[in-house]
């Protein structure tokens, strides 16, 4: 058998993926340890595609946020795609936004809160459908009634002299 | 503007690997081209995994950060000083942002430390079971013994090797005369750990 099958790298020189001038013994071993890795920890399943979506604006002036995924959030929505979490929280500078999720006909109703709070406009995208979108009150909350479920974009347009976009990275609700 | 006939579906990148290809997709991609992107993140987007993973990361931050840091890319086009060193910039924004998820602000470390192989693992990488020989678990946990900076080095040497790793390993703030004395102790220390696991090294 051939232990040292390699993964198909675009390796240049069309040879050996891992060729560093190492001896002939470590070069065939870390080539096994490649071969083992995309067994063992392979890259998720239709990553790419969350990425091109995720990736697929318009406007590319904008900061992006990052989900909070600490303390029991973890526990919540720790498992992207199994498990579907109730809460979700993300961050940029100095503007966080909490959105509660609660089962609707056809998707979630996302009840949400921006601080610190003005008519911002939240954008919701969703792969496969329309945007939907909702205004924040003075207060910095929004609702929208119903967002179907799926892989899961926001994008924050913020109100203010300075208009300001944020965007999440894909969440699997 | 052509100078001669061009298949609709070719590509000026199509013919190309490695870190020409990149940068023809890169300067394409400035220009709107988005199969440019897209050829971008299918080519690089396991290399940002795995330099994600090798942080230590879980899957589900793993995919957090990867996406940020092509989110990121998108909004910096342009401000990717080298295209020829897109590689690098992935890997080291890949990096940045990974310990901003561990907590550790923006502290990266250096890779090649010369006490990186005596750190102790903090944590083993899962999926065990889809190993079916005994070879492949043998070499799996004998990989998982390995002090996280050693795993980190080695996953880096195998995935960036594809990406040329020598350039890519520019880009990483490591000591470059260490980088090879200090893989060779980490893949000998793996010799010995596969062996103590019954595997022949």
């Amino acid at each position: 058998m051939s232990p040292t099958e390699s993964p198909s790298g675009n390796s240049p020189a069309g040879g050996h993926p891992v060729d560093l001038g190492l001896p002939e013994q470590d070069a065939r071993l870390l080539a096994e340890l490649a071969a083992l890795l995309e067994l063992a920890d392979p890259v998720p399943d239709g990553m790419t595609d969350r990425i091109r979506f995720a990736m697929d604006l318009d406007n590319l002036e904008f900061e992006v946020a990052r989900w909070q995924r600490d303390g029991e959030l973890v526990g919540a929505a720790g498992v992207r795609g199994s498990v579907a979490p109730d809460t979700i929280t993300f961050t940029v500078g100095d503007l966080t936004v909490m959105v509660s999720l609660a089962p609707a006909t056809n998707g979630n109703r996302f009840d949400g809160w921006l601080v610190p709070g003005g008519p911002h406009t939240v954008e919701v995208r969703v792969e496969g459908h329309d945007p939907a979108t909702a205004t924040a009150d003075e207060g910095g909350r929004f609702v929208l009634e119903e967002v179907p479920k799926g892989i899961t974009q926001i994008v924050v347009h913020l109100a203010g002299q300075r208009a300001r976009s944020v965007v999440t990275p894909t969440i699997v609700l | 503007m052509s100078n001669g006939p061009t298949i609709t579906d070719s590509a000026p990148w199509s013919e190309l690997t490695g870190h020409p290809r990149y940068a023809a997709c890169l300067v394409a991609a400035r220009e709107g081209d988005r199969r440019a992107l897209d050829a971008i993140v299918v080519d690089l987007s396991p290399l940002v995994w795995y330099v994600a993973r090798a942080q230590g990361l879980d899957h589900t931050v793993a995919e957090d950060v990867v996406q940020t840091v092509w989110l990121t890319l998108l909004r910096n086009l342009h401000a990717v000083a080298e295209p020829k060193a897109l590689a690098g910039w992935l890997i080291t924004t890949t990096r940045r942002e990974a310990a901003r998820h561990r907590g550790g602000a923006d502290r990266v470390q250096p890779l090649a430390d010369d006490a990186a192989e005596q750190l102790v693992s903090a944590e083993g990488l899962p999926e065990d079971e889809v190993l079916r020989s005994d070879r492949d678990r043998s070499l799996w946990r004998a990989f998982n013994r390995l002090p996280d900076r050693c795993k980190e080095l080695l996953l880096l040497t195998v995935v960036a090797g594809r990406a040329e790793y020598d350039r890519v390993a520019q880009e990483l703030n490591m000591r470059r005369g260490s980088i090879g004395p200090t893989r060779g102790r980490c893949i000998a220390t793996l010799r010995g750990f596969l062996t103590s696991e019954g595997g022949t090294s």
